[in-house]
């Protein structure tokens, strides 16, 4: 899957990142009660933080005092309500066993080993960062609540902004440095230097959004973040960035740090000596690992070694997983499931190859139509209302992805409770959509069969997108939108032209689809308020009436390609910032959902609420295949390498012993509507 | 006016024609390319034929060139228009009609109305959910895809044919264009000779040295996106021309270095023709055999190309019907689908066989070694 779903970042999948970045270090950290959760107990009394930084870092904490704090021990308010996780459920499988190599692939080699800066967020990037690295506290993939991770307790302060985190004293690093409090300075001092050449994170980490972060003592500290949210622990959960490693960071840092592996507190590193370049990498399990037999990260990570093979064209890929050199290959797109490998394929059917159906559930990704609502015609809501008429998505799914996939009803689904019970999408009606198109005075067909307008103007629009391996699904949109008399023109480009289109905003509609992060509750600010549609505010974009005025400027390289901007709405999105509390976020989130459904500028297309994969007999998974809130069937390391069944395999390859065939599917998490 | 044949040149036609693989294979293209002008009216899902109410309707031959461009129907042929309210799908049929599903409309409800569908029934733009055919099926007499459809549901069949008629139209497009310019150029170093000779023939070398097929990717990589359809695919034309001009110039360089030093020429001069005059009607027309012998292979050059193009995307704009397009997808299926790239790759073969029968056959027949004489 990770090759088929290819989905446009930039923000976004610096958003998934974050939740993997940050962790601190204490000097000289004494060994403390190591207990595994339970019922908090009292503060142990430990040394206040000495910084032992070199002069440069030292200086940069220095000059802003107000955010990087050292207080003692006694400062910590003595009412905190701290937290474990121990009353989650564990959710890997004690049947786990570890052992093998699990093989796998990366469509090119990665071009830095680095987790920050240019070329850092390539494909690689999830094995040695995303999926790998530990954060101070985790989200539980099964539930709305936390499990430790660097942290072993973790507490939010009264005003809800300030989180508390006590660092479990067994964390160590892949170089066998034990993680210090200090790191989580250090974090700082890194994502706001401008030698890593990372904007995006420059801007994350800056004071806008982190007020404060406190070292009280050799394990604890706190981090503030600027406003009371219900998700405010993993809003602050960072990864500690090793300063051991780094000491400071300079002009050379790209050249310098380009192939050197960062030392980990996850499970897997990379070794210098097991970077075949051009070939493979493989990351080998770090000796030992401090969290081994920790509640929440015991039986995951299994294999001892991930090999990644580059191998650039697709084709080969499969060909490959075919034949067992690789363990596994995503099936989510239909022509691999029922085209390529079909359930009577031969290595299905003697039960060497298992296919697996899994519904996960996260926030869907936005696949779909960004209606620019600036261009002429589109700016009228009956148009955009009868666009939605116009897209038979229903025979889309039916023929073109074998009835695979489900409708998108909103452009917030899969937040649970946030997400909206009751609003669905337009569906592809002929009549319809000419009643709306004739509220915008689009009445008369011409010889083509297309409508014009009064003065003869015909209803035609340009679809533009990056997709190419989507050009089938708009070619039938468009031969099923001319049935309700509108024309769409296709332009399918590289795939960074058509994003570039759509975020310079010269698009008229444009189609493809950006990841949201697994979070409680969706965003509306970046995709939806006019502070990211028009370079004007206030009332040099609205006239007094709340329309817009003439002559505003679109902002490009922002999220909102409809290019929304209404003074009622931007109103409901600031509420929505605001508040604090869960179930006003979901009420006011339900009310912006209606609004955006009925302001139509967004067009949703389908949602796919699993993900399936084909993998070879000896790889294992737990008994319900894998968690709720996993994107992938990897993400959360719980399957394993079983080396016996493997040996077997192979020995039955070659004599032709076969074995019942896996087809299944796990629906436990499947919603029900 | 009247004219007639140089006898030189009817005996080389003679000779041409006497060469029959070679000549069989000019008449079969020949006629192709003339039938698939036309081919709006065999391949297409609008009716030939339609007798509605008393009145006739050609939808097909309005459909065609060049009645298209000069005739169009006052009103909208719409499913409402032939008397039927709705769809097959229960959808209003206020869009155009499909002639296919109302023939066995009528037929079905034993109407007056009948229409007559042309052989293939359908165009290279439509697909047949609607008539319960999947995406990239398999040949069938019975829907009359007779190569399947591939994965939106367009028929095959009709897509070849199609790309047959614009992969010709490019390739003889691209033919005349490298001629001219290669012959003009090359002629003109001929006859200057000296200075001129020296540098242009440097120039076109450095030239001719840049990689035909890298330099086309990276320049239809830069087109804006906002340039249309039909522009960028005379753009890719005229970056593919600019491109492959040169090889011309040699031999036609060559050809004019020989002719100029003949009587003809002198004789032209003295009376007082301008060098524009003596090359364009005097030794153009000389060294025109030379010209002729490699049209063919100009011409397999020209096809070659832009199917290699379209195979790897850097050729016609995406959703023309194309033989590389064609290709491209029968290497994603050509384990499950074995038809899809079978067709495609029979198709160029055949084409690229016939278009080097003739070559083989115009070099013969113009060969001059067989019809120069010497005084």
């Amino acid at each position: 899957m990770k090759t088929q779903i290819n989905l446009f970042t930039t923000a976004f999948v610096a958003m998934t990142l974050l939740a993997g970045c940050g962790k601190k270090k204490a000097p000289g950290d004494p060994k403390g009660d190591s207990s595994n959760g339970g019922a908090p107990v009292k503060v142990t009394k430990l040394a206040k933080v000495e910084l032992d930084s070199v002069e440069e870092v030292r200086s940069f904490y220095e000059a802003d005092p107000e955010f990087f704090r050292i207080k003692t021990t006694a400062d910590i308010p003595t009412d905190l309500k701290w937290e474990d996780g121990s009353s989650e459920k564990v959710f890997a499988s004690p049947k786990a066993k570890r052992g093998g190599t699990l093989n796998t692939f990366t469509g090119d080699w990665p071009r830095t080993l680095r987790f920050v800066g240019p070329d850092a967020s390539g494909s690689f990037r999830q094995y040695i960062l995303d999926s790998n690295a530990l954060i101070l506290v985790e989200s539980h993939p099964q539930s709305d609540g936390y499990y430790p991770s660097i942290a072993k307790r973790w507490a939010v302060g009264a005003d809800k902004k300030t989180v508390y985190f006590e660092l479990d004293p067994d964390a160590r690093y892949s170089d066998g440095e034990p993680i210090r409090v200090t790191d989580f300075f250090f974090h700082f001092y890194f994502m706001r230097s401008k030698h890593i050449k990372a904007p995006w994170y420059n801007d994350y980490y800056d004071n806008k959004k982190f007020k404060n972060i406190t070292l009280y003592d050799t394990r604890t500290l706190s981090i503030t973040y600027y406003k009371a949210k219900p998700d405010v622990v993993e809003k602050v959960s960072i990864r500690p960035v090793p300063e051991h490693h780094y000491e400071e960071i300079d002009e050379d840092f790209l050249k310098d740090y380009q192939w050197e592996f960062e030392p980990t507190a996850g499970p897997y590193e990379v070794l210098e000596e097991n970077v075949n370049d051009g070939v493979a990498i493989t990351l080998t399990r770090v000796p030992n690992w401090w969290a081994d037999k920790k509640r929440f990260q015991k039986n995951r990570y299994n294999p001892d070694k991930i090999r990644v093979t580059v191998v650039r064209e697709p084709a080969k890929v499969f060909e490959l997983f075919r034949k067992g050199e690789l363990d596994w290959h995503g099936l989510s797109l239909p022509e691999y499931w029922h085209e390529k490998l079909p359930n009577d394929s031969s290595e299905v059917m003697k039960g060497y190859i298992h296919k697996v159906k899994f519904y996960n559930e996260i926030p869907v990704p936005t696949w779909g139509m960004r209606i620019n609502c600036s261009m002429p015609l589109l700016d009228n809501q009956n148009i955009r209302q009868g666009l939605h008429h116009a897209m038979n998505w229903a025979l889309v799914n039916k023929e073109i992805f074998y009835g695979d996939f489900e409708r998108q009803q909103t452009m917030a689904d899969g937040y649970g409770k946030r997400s909206h019970p009751t609003v669905r999408v337009r569906e592809f009606s002929v009549e319809k959509a000419e009643v709306a198109f004739a509220k915008a005075g689009f009445i008369r067909r011409g010889a083509d069969g297309i409508l014009r307008n009064a003065v003869g103007k015909r209803l035609s629009f340009t679809i533009s997108t990056g997709y190419k391996r989507f050009t089938d699904v708009l070619t039938v949109l468009k031969q099923q939108a001319a049935k309700a008399g509108v024309e769409l023109n296709l332009e399918i480009l590289e795939l960074t032209a058509g994003w570039k289109k759509t975020n310079e905003k010269k698009h008229e509609i444009s189609f493809g689809g950006l990841n949201n992060s697994v979070e409680l509750y969706p965003r509306f600010f970046e995709p939806y308020h006019s502070y990211n549609a028009y370079k004007e505010e206030g009332d040099k974009l609205y006239n007094a009436d709340g329309s817009l005025r003439s002559g505003i400027t679109p902002k490009p390289d922002t999220n909102n390609a409809t290019l929304t901007a209404d003074r009622d709405l931007d109103k409901l999105i600031k509420q929505y910032r605001e508040a604090e509390d869960l179930d006003e976020i979901t009420r006011l989130g339900h009310a912006l959902i209606q609004r955006l459904h009925d302001h139509a500028g967004y067009l949703p297309a389908w949602s796919k609420p699993w993900y399936r994969v084909g993998y070879w007999r000896w790889v294992k998974w737990p008994d319900d295949f894998n968690v709720k809130q996993s994107r992938d069937w990897d993400e959360f390391h719980v399957h394993w390498i079983d080396p016996a069944a493997k040996e077997e395999t192979q020995a039955a390859k070659k004599s032709g012993k076969t074995f019942p065939p896996v087809i299944k599917t796990y629906d436990q998490y499947k919603l029900k509507r | 006016m009247h004219w007639k044949l140089n006898p030189i040149t009817a005996r080389k036609l003679k000779r041409f024609r006497s060469i029959r693989r070679g000549y069989w294979s000019f008449l079969l293209l020949g006629g192709s390319l003339l039938v698939s002008l036309f081919g709006e009216l065999l391949v297409n899902d609008q009716a030939l034929v339609v007798r509605h109410n008393g009145q006739w309707f050609f939808p097909a031959v309005a459909d065609s060139y060049p009645i298209k461009w000069i005739y169009t129907p006052k009103e909208p042929r719409t499913g409402e228009f032939f008397g039927e309210a709705r769809d097959k799908t229960g959808q209003s049929y206020s869009g155009l009609v499909n002639y296919r599903l109302l023939k066995k409309t009528w037929k079905a409800a034993g109407r007056e109305s009948w229409l007559i569908m042309p052989l293939i029934p359908h165009g290279p733009d439509g697909n047949t959910f609607s008539e319960g055919v999947k995406k990239l099926s398999a040949p069938s007499g019975e829907h009359k895809h007779f190569l399947g459809t591939d994965g939106a549901g367009r028929d095959i069949a009709a897509r070849m044919f199609y790309g047959f008629r614009i992969v010709m139209l490019f390739a003889l497009g691209f033919t005349l264009m490298v001629f001219l310019i290669g012959s003009t150029v090359g002629c003109l170093m001929g006859y200057f000779g000296g200075k001129v000779d020296l540098l242009g023939l440097r120039l076109v070398e450095i030239w001719a040295n840049i990689p035909f097929l890298y330099m086309v990717m990276i320049m239809v990589s830069v087109v804006p996106s906002k340039v249309g359809m039909t522009t960028r695919v005379l753009l890719l034309l005229f970056i593919m021309v600019v491109f492959s001009w040169t090889s011309m110039t040699y031999y036609m360089r060559a050809s004019t270095y020989k002719e100029k030093a003949r009587d003809y020429v002198a004789a032209a001069q003295l009376l007082g023709a301008g060098p524009l005059r003596i090359v364009f009607t005097h030794l153009l027309p000389n060294t025109v055999s030379t010209l002729v012998t490699f049209l063919p292979f100009t011409v397999a050059v020209a096809i070659s190309s832009v199917t290699a193009l379209d195979f790897l995307n850097f050729g016609l704009p995406e959703g023309t019907p194309s033989w590389g397009h064609q290709l491209r997808l029968g290497q994603e299926y050509i384990r499950e689908k074995p038809w899809i790239i079978g067709s495609a790759l029979t198709a160029i073969f055949l084409v690229l066989t016939m278009v080097t029968f003739i070559g083989e056959a115009v070099r013969e027949a113009f060969d001059p070694k067989k019809f120069s004489t010497y005084e």
